[in-house]
């Protein structure tokens, strides 16, 4: 006996099956189609935006993401169910698609049949275990969703529609193919074959078979509609992520992570720089804003959203999306709302996490450019001051730039205008040259230095603010002024290799001057050292100690350096516990986005909220190696009256007293 | 209508300030500059005005070239063409000298509406914009902390002693010396910042609008005596507030 089955069993293979079923099918691909015409229309009112270069590799990572689901996996329980349920989907869609393939392409025209024998065996098993995880995870999914109901995730009639619909389609395909083998192979052996039809035969046994063959043939069409249905469907509901999830995947950015687009401001053409009305966006952000599915693993880890701040990236993207395509007249800022844009410490936690890779940073940056630019509008006074700080000293703290080398005079440190041959130029920042804290932070990365023998320069009263807050902040006119000096002052010296001990200064020079033509290398102080121990110039007396470490921003998720700084713990005789969120997952210190300079009036207190997090682990030091993060943590520490138990350090600061 | 904003370029505050070779004023190296912060207040004064009104408004500032920075912002915060008077050795001039080069600049132009801050953060002598309001014959008022124009009448609100406020009501043409608490000087937006680049800036050399001789002139500058600074209190709070108390009975009259 070759195992098979009759396909079209009872329905009959005749015109009278085949023509209506294909016309319906016609119709629900040509609702699609034409679905998604119409938001393709809407996405073009975005301003252009490449994101077709390196296509072979865009298309390598549309595949591996989505039909991996790498990025959705992340998030172990409805991350797992989504996955497990999408796999067996898939399973599903293709064995629809051979039975096309073999019925209606090509068994009539070349009289070949594959699914037959052992293969038959194999795709009934396959296919119908695919549907039983697919309910499994349906209903897992919906409990978590209206029973478990867990905070902050938002439920539309969108949700309960394609949950209903999938669970329906499944439910209905296992009854249909109950009642075909209550008929045709209960008894046999290949009814094991398909455990999940078997269970519904058996509770069918007793049914006379003109009903099953009744019942059947209606179940099957009912199935066809609602599967017809559901394709037609995908456009108007939040079924559209099938498509837009995986385009997404296609459209990404493709780095270096976390870079801005440089704004030409000569641009004589302009009428506005920024984001100030939609059209101001790029097709990508309309694109995005329809492809959110709500799933507010953004909100989860946004610190401002946290920490009782208007701001939830998840909220933006939504409203993004309204906008465009239910359009009522509203502003696009006053909509988003001025205190959720200047809430955003710029932390990628919410972009990083994405399962839609959708780009939120760029979106609120956007719009901060045009409250900067073309208003003259900031988050508060104080940071109109400190940006004039910047215009007129070169930092935002005001201090007078003639002392902004001072520090470095006791430890022999010249400036690159008294002796220009070094082998390293290390960039200090405002805070490691001003803040008092954080001056100790920069004499130790200097005797580390020293004790590798490595000559080390300063731009002294030459420097300026890299740039970075005002930046974020939105004023691109500022940080383009700041940057070109700086620019400037280094080529000038003929400097070789840059380090900084900040991470924002870091990516600031390493990855943003690279669009305003600077190309010297640059290495954070973590990296320089690590690679000094590696090669043995540079020793350490290892001392026990008890820490945990926190991944700045824009050291982790912007730049990926979370080994060697771990290393350098492990190095020091660090013990290291680490905190609840660490790694890409890491609780931002509230700091980034230009928030340095910006007073917290809304909400608790983020440095708070995390010194608490590393309270937890019961170590004593919580180390750091950002100076924003140090100011912070100094803050954050005494305002959760944990003074007793934490001390927030620098690693440099641990690794020169070992030296 | 014509309005007319002084500005005066000054050296940053917190900069390290160093006593130049004369021993007469302050020696420009290592110096950040900007615009004086009630010169701010009074170009955001003059810019409402001149929304308000359409008026042409013009700013005027007397230095070396880089005051033209100084001149720029407040171009871009909306002054429509400047004048900068050439004087490298303005920092000599007592106020006298500088209000009648103004005084000699603006009688050309007939401006109804003049303003100035209420005094340098450099050299603090509050002189220079009621005499430039005498020199002119102006109704001039001082240390303006309100100010509102309708029906051709300026009203303005100026500080007193003792937290005291006057409102002071004065025909056109007039001039007002402008306080902190007047208003908050805009951030030039980037086209206004872009425009600016474009706009008419004359130049005047000094010696074509000095027509008087200084009636005072800078001796000596020095440091300030360095006194006995802060006082730390330390104990528990009641003991800390009595005190507190005695201090400022003995040393000061605020409890008096």
């Amino acid at each position: 006996m070759i195992y098979t089955r009759e396909i079209y069993w009872n329905v009959g293979h005749g015109a009278a099956t085949l023509v209506p079923m294909y016309l319906l099918a016609l119709a629900a691909f040509a609702v699609l189609a034409r679905g998604f015409w119409r938001r393709i229309r809407i996405y073009r009112q975005g301003l252009p935006l490449a994101r077709l270069d390196h296509l072979g590799e865009r298309i390598k990572s549309l595949v591996t993401t989505a039909f991996g689901q790498t990025k959705v996996l992340r998030v172990p329980g409805a991350g797992t169910a989504h996955g497990l349920f999408f796999w067996g989907f898939v399973l599903l869609t293709i064995g629809t698609t051979l039975i096309f393939i073999q019925a209606d392409l090509l068994h009539p025209l070349f009289g070949i049949t594959f699914l037959k024998g052992n293969f038959y065996l194999l795709f009934s098993v396959v296919l119908d275990l695919a549907g039983l995880v697919g309910i499994a995870m349906l209903l897992g999914l919906a409990v978590r969703r209206y029973l478990v109901r867990p905070a902050g995730l938002p439920n539309v009639r969108d949700n309960a529609l394609m949950l209903g619909l999938l669970l329906v389609i499944l439910v209905t395909g296992f009854l249909i193919e109950g009642a075909r083998m209550a008929v045709t192979e209960l008894g046999t052996p290949l009814s094991s074959w398909s455990p999940g039809g078997l269970v519904v035969a058996k509770l069918m046994a007793g049914m006379r078979p003109a009903a099953l063959r009744t019942l059947h043939a209606s179940l099957w069409w009912l199935h066809l509609v609602l599967a017809l249905g559901f394709i037609a469907l995908i456009p108007f509901t939040r079924l559209r992520h099938l498509f837009l999830t995986p385009a997404n995947y296609l459209f990404a950015d493709r780095g270096p992570t976390g870079q801005l687009p440089t704004l030409d401001l000569e641009d004589e053409a302009a009428e506005s720089f920024g984001a100030g009305k939609l059209t101001d966006l790029s097709w990508k952000d309309l694109f995005d804003s329809d492809a959110c599915t709500f799933c507010k693993r953004c909100q989860d880890r946004c610190p401002a959203y946290a920490t009782d701040k208007p701001l939830s990236p998840m909220k933006i993207v939504n409203q993004l999306q309204e906008l465009a395509f239910t359009p009522s007249g509203a502003g696009l800022i006053d909509t988003i709302g001025r205190d959720e844009l200047w809430a955003c410490t710029t932390c990628r936690a919410c972009q990083e996490i994405c399962p839609a890779a959708i780009e939120h940073v760029p979106k609120i940056v956007a719009m901060r450019r045009n409250l900067v630019l073309m208003e003259g509008e900031f988050p508060g006074e104080e940071v109109q001051t400190a940006a004039e700080a910047v215009e007129v000293n070169g930092n935002p703290l005001g201090m007078g730039h003639a002392g902004r080398g001072d520090w470095a005079q006791e430890l022999g440190i010249k400036p690159l205008a008294e002796d220009p041959e070094v082998d390293l130029l290390y960039f200090v920042g405002c805070y490691a040259s001003f803040d008092k804290r954080n001056i100790k932070v920069a004499k130790a990365l200097i005797k580390l230095c020293q004790a590798a023998g490595l000559k080390v320069g300063i731009l002294g009263k030459q420097e300026k603010c890299c740039g970075e807050p005002v930046r974020k902040l939105g004023n691109e006119y500022l940080y383009q002024s700041v940057a070109a000096e700086n620019i400037e002052t280094i080529k000038g010296y003929g400097v070789k290799r840059i380090v900084t001990a900040c991470p924002h200064c870091y990516n600031t020079l390493a990855k943003d001057y690279r669009d305003l033509d600077f190309d010297v290398p640059v290495v954070h102080a973590t990296t320089l050292i690590a690679e000094l121990l590696q090669a043995g110039t540079l020793k350490l007396n290892a001392a026990a100690f008890a820490c945990t470490y926190h991944d700045s921003c824009y050291l982790g998720r912007h730049n990926a350096l979370y080994s060697a700084p771990r290393q350098l713990i492990a190095a020091a005789g660090g013990s290291l516990a680490e905190m609840d969120k660490h790694h890409a997952e890491s609780f931002c210190c509230g700091a980034g986005g230009g928030r340095i300079i910006a007073e917290e009036k809304i909400g608790t207190r983020i440095s708070e909220t995390r010194a608490k997090q590393a309270a937890q682990t019961g170590a004593p030091l919580l180390v750091s190696n950002c100076p924003f993060c140090l100011t912070m943590f100094e803050d954050g520490i005494k305002g959760a009256g944990l003074e007793a138990q934490l001390a927030p350090r620098d690693l440099l600061e641990l690794l020169a007293e070992r030296l | 209508m014509k309005i007319l904003v002084c500005i005066k370029q000054v050296p940053d505050m917190e900069s390290r300030f160093k006593i130049d070779p004369a021993g007469t004023w302050y020696s420009d190296q290592d110096l950040a500059w900007r615009m004086n912060e009630y010169d701010e207040y009074a170009v955001e004064q003059a810019v409402q005005l001149k929304e308000q009104t359409g008026a042409e408004l013009v700013v005027a500032a007397i230095g070396p070239d880089r005051v033209k920075e100084a001149i720029k912002k407040a171009l871009a915060m909306g002054a429509d063409r400047a004048v900068h008077i050439k004087d490298d050795r303005s920092f000599e001039k007592d106020p006298f000298a500088i209000a009648s080069i103004l005084a000699e600049y603006a009688r050309g132009e007939a401006f109804d509406v003049v303003f100035t801050g209420m005094q340098s953060q450099d050299r603090g002598s509050a002189q220079v914009g009621v005499l430039l309001g005498e020199l002119l014959g102006m109704e001039t008022v001082t240390t303006v902390v309100g100010f509102a124009f309708e029906n051709d009448t300026v009203t303005v609100r100026r500080e007193l002693e003792g937290g005291l406020k006057a409102v002071v009501k004065v025909p056109l043409p007039a001039l007002v010396t402008c306080q902190l608490g007047l208003n908050t000087p805009r951030y030039p937006t980037l086209p206004n910042i872009m425009k600016a680049k474009k706009k008419e800036l004359v130049t005047r050399n000094v010696a074509d609008l000095l027509k008087v001789e200084p009636l005072s002139a800078t001796a000596k500058i020095a440091y300030p005596e360095k006194k006995g600074g802060a006082l730390v209190l330390e104990g528990e709070v009641g003991e800390l507030s009595d005190k507190l108390i005695k201090l400022l009975k003995e040393k000061t009259t605020v409890l008096a």
